[in-house]
């Protein structure tokens, strides 16, 4: 059985789950040796994962579709046999903009209309990856209020820690990230939050645990062990009780480098206990895939990639 | 040639200067980190971003934007990741690059990552075209099916006056095939 493990991170409040089964041990209690990787990008740890140098990571809900499809990069199938988050991000609006805060879609409606009138250049906004939730509750948001987001607005890709410097220089006028990049602006002053993403999608899911199907075929007994630590891991992280204690570890330097308020925020909204992966989260996302035109043609089996029945049988060979 | 580094560090961009010594006209231009504004008025003829660097999420996106021009990609990734840079050569567009390479190579790697890119591009482009035609020739059989159906043609006759409208107009037979069915579906009354 394959015991030691690198697992790949991006520095935000919903990779707490990985870091509690690090911090309080879950991993070793099952033998495992894990190394937890910060990684730069979105980008980064897809090709990571892709080509062994990470044997699983932290990634975005849609990433895994988005790369057994190979929409976005080579196709490599994968699997997500946990979910990590849900309803971990938020969308944030520059103060400068001036909106009615009590009504900010329709506020922002109406400013994206007068702009268009006054021939004026579209405002734009930054979601963290194409094939991210964010990206879609983005889009979802704006279309409500009557905003098209391919044609009213420009849209654009920036690193989650960057959106608040972005925002306060005016580069963006508005981000949908996790947390604590939306906290992060809003106590700068130069952010307002407009939406949850459970105002927009309730238990949409945020960022799942992701590996090469390959990879789980060859270490199935290191993919259960792996799978308990990490539920374990979540289920700790969900105890409001354990949030001071999370967010000091959280708030290191080495970690995500902001205040501890500022990270035990995002850990009061964030949903930790919805680790058993469903078919209908991995249906959601597909629809959103084609809506916004990435996918074309027939998709992937939701069961082939959002993957409950490794989840289930984790439990069975403990 | 007209190079953008993007990097933290601005060590490789001198690599890549070096390497690229004797390309007239050359400008390399390094960038801690990326600016849209800036790569837009630079016009990079290609993009080398460290591997490490937070950027790569927006330059990745950048390929698949049908507004801003896409731009082939060359990666440098850290030694230490053993395996990575050979198995991501492979992958599509982006070729990546061993930190520590020689500098003579480098001009080497740039010039395959954008033969690649033009190559990847243009079957890509191939690609939507067929994929064009194809939905035009769906729409001529239909249209010609809609004038034997409503106007008791035979095919040809069906055809010839499809490419009487097409030539009457100055207008592709596809684009007046579509036009015959949306009009024909108005007058159906379907919603349109």
């Amino acid at each position: 059985m394959k015991r030691s493990l690198t697992l790949g991170y991006v520095p935000l409040v919903d990779a707490a789950g990985l870091i509690a089964a690090q911090s309080q041990g879950f991993f070793a209690d099952e033998g495992l040796e894990v190394t937890l990787s910060r990684e730069a990008s979105w980008a980064t740890i897809r090709d990571k994962v892709a080509v062994g140098a990470l044997d699983g990571a932290h990634v975005l809900a849609p990433m895994v579709i988005a790369q057994t499809l190979g929409v976005g990069s080579d196709a490599t199938p994968m699997i997500a046999p946990v979910t990590l988050a849900c309803d971990a991000s938020a969308i944030t609006l520059s103060r400068r903009l001036g909106l009615d805060d009590a009504r900010p879609a329709a506020a922002l409606a109406e400013r994206v209309a007068a702009r268009r009138t006054m021939d004026a250049s579209p405002l734009t906004f930054s979601s963290v990856f194409p094939y991210s939730t964010h990206n879609y509750l983005l889009r979802l948001w704006l279309s409500e209020a009557g905003v098209d987001p391919d044609r009213d607005v420009r849209l654009t890709i920036a690193p989650p820690p960057r959106m608040p410097e972005l925002l306060a220089s005016g580069i963006i006028e508005g981000f949908c990230a996790g947390e604590p990049w939306n906290s992060v602006a809003v106590a700068a002053g130069s952010g307002v939050l407009a939406a949850r993403a459970c105002d927009i999608a309730p238990g949409a899911p945020d960022k799942v645990l992701g590996l090469t199907e390959a990879w789980s075929r060859r270490h199935p007994e290191t993919l259960a062990a792996l799978i308990r630590a990490v539920v374990r891991g979540l289920r700790w992280t969900a105890d409001p009780d354990h949030h001071d204690q999370l967010a000091e570890v959280l708030s290191q330097p080495h970690c995500l480098g902001v205040p501890r308020a500022m990270v035990a925020g995002g850990l009061a909204i964030a949903r930790f206990d919805e680790g058993r992966p469903t078919h209908d989260q991995a249906a959601w996302l597909l629809d959103q895939m084609r809506r916004w035109g990435q996918v074309q043609g027939p998709g992937p089996d939701a069961e082939a990639v959002y993957r409950p029945d490794l989840f289930d049988q984790a439990w069975a060979k403990a | 040639m007209r190079v953008l580094v993007v990097d933290p560090d601005s060590a490789r961009a001198a690599l890549v200067a070096e390497g690229l010594s004797g390309v007239e006209p050359l400008e390399v231009r390094h960038a801690a980190l990326y600016d849209p504004a800036e790569a837009a008025a630079f016009v990079p003829d290609v993009v080398v971003v460290a591997a490490e660097s937070p950027d790569r999420d927006t330059i990745d996106s950048l390929r698949e934007g049908s507004l801003t021009n896409p731009r082939p990609v060359v990666m440098f990734v850290d030694r230490s990741e053993a395996g990575l840079a050979e198995e991501a050569v492979r992958a599509g567009v982006a070729a990546y690059v061993v930190n520590g390479l020689a500098p003579e190579r480098v001009r080497n790697v740039l010039e395959v990552a954008m033969t690649r890119f033009q190559l990847m591009h243009q079957l890509r482009k191939d690609l939507d075209k067929a994929r064009a035609d194809l939905l035009s020739r769906k729409t001529i059989e239909r249209a010609k099916a809609l004038l034997m159906k409503e106007r008791g043609l035979e095919e040809e006759a069906a055809y010839r006056l499809l490419r009487k409208l097409s030539m009457d107009t100055g207008r592709p037979l596809g684009a007046v095939a579509a036009d015959l069915l949306a009009f024909a579906g108005v007058l159906k009354g379907d919603p349109s």
